[in-house]
C-alpha cells in the first residue's frame, strides 16, 4: 500500500514541479477497505480494479490534473472503519470515498460521512439501509430488496411451495433472508425453516441435516463463496438432493475451485459474467486475468464501476471539485456503461440494474434463459 | 429405535469432538501437562496444514508421505517454537527465576506474539483466503452405514487419535522420558536437582506436541477441505476448552471433554439456531471453571 501511495505521491510531486502551478494537486478519493485480515482477499480485489480504472483514467487527460486514491485498510472491522472515515472527513484535499466492504462497516463508517457530508459509495454495501443513512450514501450493487423479490418470484415460477432459508449472521444475511421471505409468502410459499450461521462456519452437516428434515423442495442461501463451498460440498457429502439457490454475493470462480463437483447444479442471480460476449466486459476480464492471474469475480467488477462512476463524477464537476458539486454530480449519473451492466441512480440513490439468472454446470457458471 | 435423525446429529457430533480432540492431544501436552503457557498451538496446527498443503500441490505424494511430512514439519515447528519465545525465559537458573510465576507466565505473551507473526505471515504468502484443495486428497468420501452417513476421514481421525492417545499415555507413565516430563512440569528446581536436563526434556515435549498439532491440522484440512491463515483460531479455542474441562493435566480427560464438546454443539443445532451453537463451547467453559475448578477429570494442582 504504501509502495503505492509513493508512487502515486511522486507522480503528483512530479506533475507540480514539471509545473509548478498549484492547480496542479491532484484531487484526491479516498478508498476504505479490507486489505488485510479474513475477508483481505475482496479488498485487495477492489484495489486491483480500482487501480486499473484509476490508470486508465489518468492516462485519458480527461482533466488536466491527476487523481489520487488513497486506499485505508479497515479489515473489515466496524472500529476500524470509523476511524478511516474520520481521518477522510478531516483530510479537505479528499473529496469523496469508496467502499468499505461489508454493509456493516459501510453503514457504520456513514455515519460520519453523513455528518461531515463526504459523498460515499460502496462497491458492495448492500443492506437495505445502508443509503437511507443520508443523501451522501451511494451504492453500486443490486440490495436485496431488489434480488429478494427476483428470486421468491423465481421460486414461485419453478413450483417451488415449501423453502428452507439459511444466511450468514450479518446485517446482509438478514437482508437477505428477510427479502426473500416476504415476497415468497406473499406468493403462497411457506418459508419452513430460516436461520442464520456464524461466517467463517466449518461444519454445516448439523444444519444441513436440521434443514432436511423440514423438507423443503429448495434450499435459498445467502453466503459469500467460501461459506458457500463448504456448505454445497458437505451439503453433497450428506447426500442432499434438494436444490439449492444463493445470491449474487456467491457469484465468484473460486467456489467453483473450492467445491468441485458439488457446486454443479447451484442456481443463483447475477449482475456480472466474466463469460459474457459484450467487449467491455472481455475488455474487463482480459486485462485483469493478465495483471493479476485470475479472473475477476463480481466483487471486484463491482469496484471497477464504482470507481469508472466517481471518475466520471470527477471529470463532470472539474474544476470545482468538492464534496457538495461531487454529490450532486453522483445523485446525476444516468446509464453509466459498467461492466455490471448499466448503471443509473434514482432518487434513493440506488441503482437500477439488470438481474440475470445463472447455473453452475459442468464447473462453470452457465446464463439462464 | 432411535429417530435416524438423531442418529445422524449424534455421529456428525462425534466426528466434530474427534476433530476438537485431535487438536487437544498435543495442546494438552504441553500446555497442561508441562504446564506451559502456550498460545501458539493452534498456528503449528496452520503450518502443518499450509506445509503440507505445499508438498500436496508439488508433488502429489501418496496419503501416508503427507502425514509423514506433517509430522516432521511439526517436529520443527515445535522446535523453533520452542527456541523463538520459550527459551529466552529460561536464561536464569538462579532459584528466584525458576520459581517465579511471572517468568513462566510470560510466555502466555511470547508464544502469542510468535502465533500472530506466524499467521500474518502465511497470510502474506498465501493470501487470506481459503486454498483449494486437490480434490482427490480429500478424505470425505461418504459411506452409508444403515441409515446415517458417515465419511472416510472419520474412520481416520479415529484411528490416529486413538494412536495418539495410547501412545501418549504409555510415553506418559511407562518411559523415562515421561518420567522427566512430569517431573518438570511438577517442579522445575527439584527436577533440576535430581539430575533432569529440563532443557532437552521441554524442546522433546515441544517436538512431540508440536508432532501432533501439525498432524491434526493437515488430518482436519483435509477432511474439511478447508485450509486458510485463521484456521487456528477457532480450534485452538475448543481444544483450550476441552483441556479446561477435562482437567488441564489429564489428555485422556480432554479427549473425553472434547467429544463431550461436538456431541453437545451438534445437538444443540437441533434445539437453538446454528449461530448460537458456538455458546455451548464458552458455556461449558463457564460451569466448568465455577463448578468443577479442578476440571472433570483433573487431579488437584494450583494453576494459573
Amino acid at each position: 500500500m504504501t509502495r503505492l501511495k509513493t508512487t502515486a505521491l511522486i507522480g503528483a510531486l512530479a506533475a507540480l514541479v514539471a509545473t509548478g502551478a498549484h492547480a496542479q494537486d491532484p484531487i484526491k478519493i479516498g478508498y476504505q477497505l479490507p486489505l488485510t485480515g479474513d475477508t483481505a482477499q475482496y479488498g485487495q480485489g477492489f484495489r486491483n480494479a480500482a487501480q486499473m480504472q484509476l490508470e486508465k483514467f489518468n492516462a485519458s487527460g480527461k482533466i488536466p490534473v491527476p487523481v489520487e486514491i488513497v486506499y485505508e485498510d479497515s479489515r473489515s472491522d466496524a472500529k476500524e472503519g470509523v476511524t478511516i472515515a474520520r481521518k477522510f472527513v478531516d483530510d479537505p484535499a479528499i473529496v469523496a470515498v469508496l467502499g468499505d466492504f461489508t454493509s456493516t462497516v459501510s453503514m457504520a463508517a456513514a455515519q460520519v460521512y453523513r455528518q461531515a457530508g463526504m459523498p460515499q459509495l460502496s462497491q458492495t454495501a448492500s443492506h437495505p439501509d445502508y443509503t437511507k443513512i443520508s443523501e451522501y450514501q451511494f451504492r453500486n450493487i443490486t440490495t436485496q430488496d431488489q434480488e429478494g423479490p427476483y428470486n421468491a418470484d423465481w421460486f414461485t415460477e419453478l413450483g417451488y411451495k415449501k423453502v428452507a432459508v439459511i444466511a450468514e449472521q450479518t446485517d446482509w444475511g438478514q437482508s437477505v433472508v428477510d427479502g426473500f421471505s416476504e415476497r415468497f409468502k406473499e406468493d403462497g410459499g411457506e418459508i419452513v425453516f430460516s436461520e442464520f450461521f456464524n461466517r467463517g462456519l466449518k461444519d454445516f452437516r448439523s444444519v444441513i441435516t436440521k434443514i432436511e428434515r423440514a423438507q423443503p423442495d429448495a434450499i435459498y442461501t445467502g453466503f459469500f463463496y467460501e461459506d458457500g463451498a463448504n456448505f454445497l460440498r458437505q451439503a453433497r457429502q450428506l447426500g442432499v438432493e434438494t436444490p439449492i439457490f444463493s445470491t449474487s454475493a456467491a457469484y465468484n470462480p473460486a467456489l467453483i475451485d473450492l467445491a468441485g463437483e458439488a457446486a454443479n447444479g447451484m442456481k443463483l442471480t447475477v449482475t456480472f459474467l466474466p463469460t459474457s460476449d459484450d467487449p467491455n466486459v472481455k475488455a474487463f476480464v482480459d486485462e485483469y486475468t493478465e495483471r493479476y492471474g485470475e479472473a475477476p469475480g463480481q466483487f471486484p467488477a463491482q469496484a471497477y464501476d464504482a470507481v469508472g462512476i466517481m471518475l466520471d463524477a470527477v471529470a463532470k464537476t472539474y474544476p470545482d471539485t468538492t464534496r457538495e458539486t461531487m454529490r450532486d454530480a453522483l445523485a446525476e449519473t444516468k446509464d453509466y456503461p459498467g461492466v455490471t451492466g448499466v448503471t443509473t441512480f434514482d432518487e434513493n440513490r440506488e441503482p437500477a440494474k439488470e438481474l440475470a439468472k445463472a447455473e453452475v454446470k459442468d464447473g462453470e457458471f452457465v446464463a439462464l434463459p | 429405535m432411535i429417530d435416524p435423525y438423531y442418529l445422524q446429529q449424534l455421529v456428525i457430533g462425534l466426528s466434530l469432538g474427534m476433530t476438537y480432540a485431535l487438536m487437544a492431544i498435543g495442546f494438552t501436552l504441553i500446555f497442561g501437562v508441562l504446564n506451559v503457557v502456550n498460545f501458539a498451538h493452534g498456528e503449528v496446527y496452520t503450518i502443518g496444514a499450509f506445509a503440507s498443503l505445499v508438498l500436496i500441490t508439488a508433488v502429489a505424494p501418496p496419503f501416508v508421505a503427507v502425514v509423514v511430512f506433517a509430522l516432521a514439519i511439526g517436529a520443527l515447528a515445535g522446535f523453533s517454537l520452542e527456541r523463538i519465545a520459550f527459551k529466552p525465559f529460561r536464561r536464569f537458573t538462579d532459584e528466584a527465576s525458576l520459581k517465579s510465576r511471572a517468568m513462566r507466565e510470560a510466555t502466555l505473551l511470547s508464544s502469542l506474539a510468535v502465533s500472530i507473526i506466524a499467521r500474518e505471515a502465511i497470510e502474506l504468502l498465501f493470501g487470506s483466503q481459503q486454498q483449494a484443495v486437490p480434490f482427490e486428497y480429500l478424505i470425505n468420501q461418504p459411506i452409508h452405514l444403515g441409515p446415517v452417513i458417515i465419511v472416510t476421514g472419520d474412520l481416520i481421525i479415529f484411528g490416529i487419535s486413538a494412536l495418539m492417545l495410547i501412545g501418549l499415555q504409555f510415553l506418559l507413565t511407562r518411559t523415562h522420558v515421561g518420567l522427566s516430563i512430569r517431573a518438570v512440569s511438577n517442579n522445575p528446581l527439584g527436577a533440576r536437582y535430581v539430575g533432569i536436563n529440563v532443557d532437552r526434556t521441554i524442546i522433546m515435549t515441544f517436538v512431540i506436541g508440536g508432532m501432533m498439532g501439525a498432524a491434526a491440522g493437515i488430518l482436519v484440512g483435509l477432511y474439511y477441505g478447508v485450509i486458510f491463515p485463521a484456521m487456528g483460531f477457532i480450534p485452538g479455542v475448543k481444544a483450550f476448552v476441552a483441556m479446561v474441562m477435562g482437567g488441564l493435566s489429564s489428555i485422556p480427560g480432554a479427549v473425553i471433554c472434547a467429544i463431550i464438546l461436538g456431541l453437545s454443539e451438534s445437538v444443540a443445532v437441533t434445539f437453538i439456531s446454528s449461530g448460537w451453537a458456538d455458546m455451548v463451547a464458552y458455556g461449558f467453559l463457564i460451569v466448568t471453571l465455577i463448578f468443577f475448578p479442578q476440571g472433570l477429570f483433573g487431579a488437584r494442582r494450583e494453576r494459573v
